[in-house]
Formats: C-alpha cells, structure tokens, sequence
C-alpha cells in the first residue's frame, strides 16, 4: 500500500537553526497520526512542509506516492485546521464553508448544498447565516473542521486542533474527532504538545525532540517502552532511574524508567525511602520519596496517604522495570 | 499591629480616592476641552458655514442678504460653476484611484515583510515628505515638470522624449508643458497626497493574520483569488480611510491647481476668489458645502457596498 506521507531525510533550516534534521517518516493511509513533542521541536513545521507552507531545505516530501517538492499549496490535495481556525472574518459560517468549492468554480446552490452537509456532519446546521464572530471557540473550530473537509482531502492537517479549548469541551471533541476521522476514512495528522491528548487520540505518533524523531510507534508501545528519557520523561511521567539504581533494583547498569502507577506499597521491597511530598489527585495521592538520594515518585490508591516523613517501602512487578536502549 | 488602611496624607491621595469612587469624573474633565473645541469652534463655524450658503447676494449693490433662499445653490448649477465641480471631482477621483495603486504594493511590502529596521525606514521614507513644507514641494514640482526641467531633459538624453510629448497630445489632459496641463496637477497632487493612503492601508494589511492567506491558499484558492476575496476586503476599511483623505484633500485644495495646470479653476480657488475679491461669501459658502455632499455621498455608497463590513 502507497503510504499517505511520506518523509525521506527532510530538512528545514532556518539560517543555523534546524528546525527539522533528516527526518525520516511514514505514515499509512488512513491512520490517525500525532505529532508529538515540546515547543520548537519541529513538529509544527513538519505538518507545514506537508501542507506546502514550508519548503524542505533538502530531502523529499511524498503524498500518496507523488513528489510534492515542488507543488504549491493550493494544488495539493490536503486540508488544514489552524490553530487560530484562522476563519474569514467578512464571511457568514456558509461562504466560509464552501470557500474551497467557491475558488475551483462551482456554482452556487450546489456548494452551498455542500457546505451544509458539511455543517450537519460537525452539527452546527443551523448556523450558516451567521459571522464567525458569533459563534464560540469551540463551534469556531468545528467550522474550520467543515471547511477543511469540504475538499475531500485525503490527509486532513490539523495543528493544535484542541489548544484553544477548555477541560470539557477539549475531552468531548477528542471523542468526536476520532469518530469523525473512523467515518471518513480520511487520514487525519495532527500536532500537539499535549502526551495526554497523543496517547488518547492516535493510533500511531512520533514523539520530536530537537528537530528530530526519537520514537515512532503505537501510544502502547511508546508508553510501555520508552526508547530513550527524553521519551520516557515527555510521554507520560516516569521515574528515571540512573544505571547504579537500576542495577540494585536487579535490572543491567543501564537507565531505566519505572512508571509512577507501577509502585505499590508492602511490607517489604526493593525501595524504602522518606516521604517529602504529598499530592491529593482527587483519583489517588501522588507520593514522592526519597531513596539513595533518588526521588520517586508513586501513584497510590486515595485512601492511601503516608505522613510526610515517615518511611514508606514500595515493591512493582519485575517486568515493570523497563530498561531503555540509550546507555 | 500596622492597620491595613493607609492615611490620606496628599492631595493627589485625595483626588485619587475620588476619582476611583466616581470613574466618571475623570473622563468628563478630559473629554470637556476637546468636545468644546469640536462642538463649537468647529461644528459651530460649519453651522455658520451652512447658514451663509442659504444667504444670497445682490447684484447691483453687491452686498449680502441675510434672506433663506436658494437661489445660491442654483447658481452653482450655472455652466461656469458647474465646470468647476466636475473638474474637481474628476481630479479627486483620478487622484485617488491612482494613490491606491501606487500605494498598494508599498503598503503590502510594508505590513507583510519589513521587519525592524526596514519598517523603521519604510516610516521616514513616508513621513519624511511630510516633514518639508507643502509649497517647497509644490513649486518644486513645477520646476522638475517645467518644460526645461529635468524631466524632460532626463526624457531627452534617453530618447523617450516622444513619450512626454505623446501624453501632452493627449485631448482634454494635455498642454504645452507637464507642468501648465492637468497631467501635471494631477501628478503633484497623486505625489502630495500618496502617505495619505499608504499609512491607513499599510495599518490594515497589518491586522490580517498570515493565517488567513494561507487558509486560502490551503483550501484551493491561486494568489488572485486570496487577494481578491480575502486581502482586499479585510484591507477595505483602510483603503477607504485612505482614499477618503486623497479624495476630500483633492477636493479641498487650492494652492496646487493654482501653481500648477491650465489655470482652469478648481472648488478650493472658487472659494478662495468667492470670499476673497469677489466678496460673494454666500457662493463661496455653497462651493464649499460640495465636498462635503460629495464626501457624505461617498462613504454612504462605501458603506452600502459593504466596505466597513470587516471594521
């Protein structure tokens, strides 16, 4: 099968700042794709080299097995969501919709017609007549998603589709993109800084750092296994345990990383520290101790929760400990 | 124990705490002088202005009398007046749409790519003009358009002389020299006017976010398209500014077409000769009420077409 993106050693520079260094990427049709990493690690400029807003510096840009280097923008066949929906304010919800169709020339009762199945499949049916500015933010974002997908793109680009949005209505809308892409059968590529909202959504992720990629996989196997601590440490949190640590919890002298919900507390087990913090998280209490002038930390049940600087022994099951590539 | 509250030592202390008690106060001493100077020196004498131009004069005696009639207005309707308005507003028009042209692209640059330093010299390079006096300008335009000037001189030594002497054939427009033919006017005027219209349009190019072009263009839309249905109507409340200066200068002034052109008399040296040898300030009054029905008429068919849609 033609891969939907593909990257084979891109670069972006910007004057000495590499912005993307080599990347090397795949990612199948109809997957729902996250691009994960910090601020200023490529990962939006990456989504912009495969909308055509960023040219690569070297390196070669595929989509469905075309060679996109040298194609404009407005000539490929994927759609963005902006971070800022970056709707036309001097147009009511409808033309805004329909503005793809409008631009290749199609008449106008056939693309309004369009553009109101596209506003029934994001629910706002009854909104056409209005100004992007009498909406709220998240029927906002749900407008840009209709415009963008009135093209039938085959990769629809979405760059922090979630960000601008609060607690209940971001969880709602991950619900609802997920359903949205499994319908269309669309590939779907989005970039967040957010682990929580990477792991949830996608089916597969590249995790960026510095302009690269250290990992690619399943949220599972990102999370179970960690390549390195910078993955370890961004996806999720973790304890990051030093070789001489991991070796007298009878692992190899390499880093390792123990997950924060793996720890439970017993009798007796490898690690006995002095609890110095002390977090109620509503689901349980976060506990950090410390041993061998290590601090760990432990998510223990609510009912739970140790005095601050008593003694605590915690114990995890073996296969828990996970032993990471980098030395 | 220090208490929580602070005496009231000073007077600033005093008018702070009643100033924050009644938010009100402050801005009502603020806006006062300025809505003063508005209301009355300056609605007040273009009432007064009104009020003359329904007055008429006699004839024979030559003086004013203070009679409502309209008989003033009428005589602006005389071929000789009529003229004058035409004329004027056919300079205003062409002036204009040849400053939004003209400015476009540098009001373009200027928003979209000039960044520190460069922005700072796009600013003096508008303002600079600015800076120097108006009739240094003006008869130093005269000189460049004079017939031995250096622009035909410059047009001589490269050979494109014909190229003068082809616009100053042209019926209507043209003359014997740039600088006694209303191309000339009309150049000194687009060249006086033009940081007019680039400042407004540059401040609204400004406030149309990158990603808004490239929303257009993601969706499908060539250059064209983008600037026809995105660039230009999000910058049309400043390109309106901006002509509404170009267009109501142009129709105001009196020094330009006076030093420069046919002679042919334009609303601002009707006015200036009206009340001035002439002492018919009723006429002059009316003369001067055009521009501003023609303004209001602007920006009412400015406003109907949609073009403050995006404010």
């Amino acid at each position: 099968m033609i891969p939907a993106v593909e990257f084979q050693s891109v670069s972006r520079h910007f004057g000495a700042t590499r912005a993307v260094d080599a990347v090397d990427l795949t990612i199948a049709e109809g997957a729902f794709f996250a691009m994960l990493g910090p601020s200023g690690s490529g990962k939006t400029t990456c989504l912009r080299l495969i909308s055509g807003f960023e040219q690569p510096t070297s390196g070669t840009i595929r989509i469905f097995g075309a060679d996109v280097s040298n194609t404009a923008p407005h000539l490929r066949h994927v759609n963005t969501v902006f971070q800022d929906y970056a709707l036309f304010p001097h147009m009511t919800v409808r033309d805004n919709v329909a503005y793809g169709l409008m631009v290749k020339g199609m008449g106008r009762a056939q693309r309004y017609a369009k553009a109101e199945e596209m506003l029934a499949l994001v629910h706002l049916d009854s909104y056409g007549n209005r100004k992007p500015a009498q909406l709220s933010g998240g029927q906002r974002q749900r407008v840009a998603l209709a415009r963008a997908l009135v093209n039938e793109p085959r990769v629809l680009l979405l760059d922090e589709p979630l960000g601008a949005l609060d607690l209940k209505l971001r969880e709602a809308m991950q619900d609802e993109l997920k359903s949205l892409q499994r319908r269309l059968g669309i590939t779907f590529v989005f970039v967040t800084h957010d682990q929580s909202e990477a792991l949830s959504m996608a089916d597969s992720l590249a995790v960026f750092n510095d302009g690269r990629i250290a990992q690619i996989g399943t949220p599972a196997e990102i999370y179970a296994h960690p390549k390195t601590r910078f993955v370890a440490d961004f996806v999720g949190s973790s304890n990051l345990l030093p070789p001489a640590l991991t070796q007298s919890l009878g692992g190899p002298a390499r880093w390792s990383s123990l997950r924060p919900e793996a720890l439970h507390p017993s009798g007796t087990g490898p690690i006995t520290g002095t609890v110095t913090a002390l977090r109620y998280l509503g689901s349980g209490n976060r506990v950090t101790l410390t041993t061998q002038g290590q601090t760990i930390a432990a998510l223990l049940p609510a009912t739970d929760a140790p005095e601050i600087g008593s003694t605590l022994t915690l114990t995890f099951a073996p296969t828990a400990l996970h032993v990471m590539d980098e030395a | 124990m220090t208490s929580a509250v602070r005496p009231t030592r000073t007077l600033a202390d005093r008018l702070t705490t009643i100033f924050w008690r009644k938010p009100g106060l402050l801005l009502l001493l603020l806006i006062t002088p300025p809505l003063l100077w508005l209301g009355v020196v300056y609605l007040g004498s273009l009432a007064a202005l009104l009020l003359q131009s329904f007055y008429s004069i006699d004839e024979f005696s030559g003086l004013v009398v203070r009679e409502f009639t309209l008989k003033t207005y009428a005589e602006l309707l005389r071929p000789s007046n009529y003229d004058v308005i035409l004329r004027t507003l056919a300079m205003a028009i062409a002036v204009t749409a040849a400053s939004a042209i003209a400015a476009f692209p540098i009001a373009y640059y200027a928003a979209r790519y000039a960044r520190g330093r460069w922005k700072a010299a796009f600013y003096l390079g508008i303002m600079l003009p600015l800076w120097s006096s108006y009739l240094v300008k003006v008869y130093a335009w005269k000189l460049i358009l004079a017939k031995e000037g250096i622009l035909t001189w410059a047009a001589t030594a490269t050979h494109t002389g014909w190229l003068i002497d082809a616009a100053l054939q042209l019926p209507g427009i043209g003359g014997n020299s740039l600088s006694t033919s209303y191309i000339g006017t009309f150049l000194v005027f687009t060249y006086v006017w033009l940081p007019y219209m680039i400042l407004p349009m540059q401040a609204s190019l400004e406030r149309v976010p990158t990603t808004m072009l490239e929303a257009s263009a993601d969706l499908g839309a060539t250059a064209a398209q983008t600037f026809r249905t995105v660039t230009l109507p999000l910058a049309l409340p400043g390109i309106i500014a901006g002509s509404i200066f170009t267009f109501s200068l142009t129709l105001g002034d009196y020094i330009i077409p006076s030093i420069i052109g046919t002679s042919a008399s334009f609303i601002g040296m009707a006015v200036y000769q009206l009340q001035g040898t002439a002492g018919n300030v009723p006429l002059a009054a009316a003369f001067a009420v055009v521009p501003i029905v023609i303004m209001l008429i602007y920006l009412t068919l400015a406003r109907k077409a949609g073009a403050f849609d995006a404010l």
